[in-house]
């Protein structure tokens, strides 16, 4: 709209006036002021999502020298190989606990209990537990797993942990897929008959299938990146035969050994400073490669079952 | 009837089931308080132990007593300069946040084109996901080399006492900026779409420019939502350990503590305390380090309670 067409009623009571350039100025000043804090709030923007690429480029780009050698992926002073077994490993061994536990405790939540007490109560507890900071669940873990319940550092008392640490997050992501199924199919299959468990088992859990998978590959995601919480509970180092599936063994991941690398054994590890930094550049970008491929296979997933769902 | 039978049998098995599944996570957390406040008050009455006064008012912090300049290995027990560390840079991050987050939450949700949403939103998405020990080392390689070289010119006038390699509080500043920017993001970006369209309708009918529009209208409507994101940044500031403790790269508070170079000397805070030392302790020592996360604990869940209140409080869900 062009200025002078304006209504003067744009204006606040106390600044109309009659005087039509007055007016105009103060309508300009409105508009100019507008456009200011529009393109003040489009380079905050900029700024933001440039240092975001930034850093991830710079993360790739500085890693690729370490990615592109073989002896990366070895079991040798600069390879990575037990970590990568362990990180997968880690990440399989909570799934299996935190997988069904979540699921179940989102099946409760959504279909059994009524909104109440209860579900409060529930719902708050979620939400402590993911305000815990994962240094503090890593000491938690260290107590109760590896000490009182005699796992020692290891890899289950690992696990366990993590469990304690993602359950919140499985939750509401799992609460989420559930919510999304819509009600006249839970209506459908009780009006036929079938029990609560039997319509979840048949009706619910398959077609909030698409969530539930994105829902597992971003609690994967999660896992993957933790390591304060993996300190005290499954340890730094790795034994000789790291390649077995013992749980009792303390093992470390991706994530730890990068915390090691240039952090608590800088300087102890037997390497040059330069190789430490090219390894933990390597690291750096294997975590952010699998994040990216986490968050992608997510999203497409998620679109790809909802299709073949949808056109069955 | 038999069949009948049965299939309400197993409903009831499902459903005590995932009952005990959902009860778990109850469980869990009376657990992590329970057994961290059952050991975080034996330093206060155990021989060897200290006093109240002592562990939040002074600053000597070595349980373990290998620093103790007198050789005898007698431990201190001050917690103050850890405290003081955590509350210091949780603060200012979070300040630094607030208009980066609101800026671009408001941006994000009232003004941006299709096409810059579609390529953002899986960004902030990848990014809230990023490993902090990651962005810990980013920090450490790129970040604290270019603070040193920033600022050694300048030492002198800031009050450096001697050189500095740029660790400190100021470069854990900045890491906690990147490692809390997201969750505040998403969150207020959530804030914001829960207002429905009607109110920015209302506002753009009245005349209202588009900057008027969010200021006036739609920031308001969304303030508890927002409030919401900004505690629970503070929430993850504080406990966020390894990013920070990779760039604090200190076992005491800096000597000029009240002067800006204070921020770019190496630093200490109660996260990376915790991370360095706990494993390597027992006894007295240990406990002392209960009651650091204790402190932890008791702070966070203070946060959120407070986020519930603001959620509880709004309007637009």
């Amino acid at each position: 709209m062009s200025l002078q067409s304006a209504s003067p009623l744009l204006l606040p009571q106390s600044e109309r006036t009659a005087d039509p350039t007055q007016r105009t100025r103060r309508l300009r000043r409105l508009h100019f002021s507008n456009g200011l804090a529009l393109s003040l709030l489009w380079f905050v923007t900029m700024l933001v999502a440039a240092l975001f690429v930034a850093i991830i480029l710079n993360l790739v780009w500085t890693g690729l020298p370490a990615l592109t050698s073989p002896a990366f992926y070895g079991t040798g002073a600069q390879g990575i190989g037990p970590e990568l077994f362990n990180t997968f490993y880690i990440l399989i061994l909570t799934e299996l606990f935190l997988f069904p536990i979540s699921l179940g405790a989102a099946i409760f939540l959504v279909e059994y209990a009524r909104q109440g007490w209860l579900t409060n109560v529930i719902h708050f507890a979620a939400e402590t537990l993911a305000g815990v900071p994962s240094i503090v669940l890593g000491m938690f873990g260290f107590l109760v797993f590896s000490s009182d319940a005699h796992l020692s550092i290891s890899r289950l008392a690992g696990a366990l942990t993590l469990l304690c640490l993602n359950f919140p997050l499985g939750l509401r992501l799992f609460e989420q897929a559930l919510n999304t199924v819509p009600r006249e199919l839970r209506e459908g299959g009780l009006a036929l008959g079938a029990t609560r468990w039997r319509t979840i088992r048949t009706v619910i859990l398959p077609s909030a299938l698409p969530g539930i998978v994105t829902g597992l590959i971003l609690t994967a995601g999660k896992i993957i990146g933790e390591a304060a919480a993996l300190l005290f509970t499954m340890g730094l180092f790795n034994p000789a035969n790291v390649f077995t599936l013992n749980t009792g063994l303390a093992s470390d991941t991706l994530t730890t050994k990068l915390y090691y690398l240039k952090g608590a054994g800088a300087g102890s590890t037997g390497l040059t400073t330069a190789q430490e930094t090219l390894l933990a550049a390597g690291i750096s970008a294997v975590l952010i490669l699998l994040l990216l491929i986490i968050n992608i296979t997510a999203r497409s997933i998620g679109r790809l079952i909802q299709r073949k769902l949808t056109a069955a | 009837m038999q069949y009948n039978q049965r299939a309400r049998w197993s409903d009831q098995v499902a459903r005590a089931v995932f009952f005990l599944c959902a009860i778990l996570l109850v469980v869990i957390i009376l657990a992590v308080i329970g057994f961290i406040s059952s050991k975080a008050f034996n330093i206060f009455f155990e021989h060897g132990g200290t006093n109240l006064k002592t562990f939040f008012f002074t600053d000597n912090w070595d349980p373990t007593g290998v620093n103790d300049p007198t050789g005898n290995g007698n431990p201190g027990f001050g917690a103050g300069g850890l405290i003081l560390g955590s509350l210091v840079i949780t603060l200012v991050s979070v300040l630094i946040v607030i208009p980066l987050a609101l800026g671009t939450a408001a941006f994000f949700t009232e003004v941006a084109p299709r096409w810059l949403v579609n390529f953002l939103n899986p960004l902030i998405e990848i990014f809230t996901g990023v490993p902090s020990v990651v962005i810990g080392v980013l920090g450490l390689t790129v970040l604290v080399p270019f603070l040193s070289r920033l600022l050694t010119p300048f030492a002198q006038s800031l009050g450096i006492v001697g050189a500095t390699a740029g660790f400190g509080w100021g470069a854990a500043i900045l890491v906690l900026v990147i490692m809390i920017l997201p969750t505040t993001l998403s969150i207020a970006i959530d804030a914001l779409h829960a207002v429905p369209a009607s109110v920015r309708e209302a506002s753009l009918a009245l005349g209202s420019t588009r900057w008027q529009m969010v200021c006036k209208a739609v920031l308001p409507a969304a303030s508890s939502g927002l409030g919401t994101a900004i505690v629970l940044g503070l929430a993850r500031a504080i406990g966020e350990t390894l990013a920070v403790e990779l760039v604090l790269g200190g076992n005491a508070l800096p000597r000029n503590l009240f002067s800006l170079g204070a921020l770019f000397q190496p630093s200490i805070n109660i996260t990376a305390s915790i991370a360095e030392i706990f494993p390597e302790t027992s006894g007295v020592s240990q406990d002392a380090y209960w009651t650091l996360a204790f402190i932890l604990l008791a702070i966070t869940f203070l946060f959120i309670c407070i986020s519930r209140y603001l959620a509880s409080r709004s309007v637009y869900q």
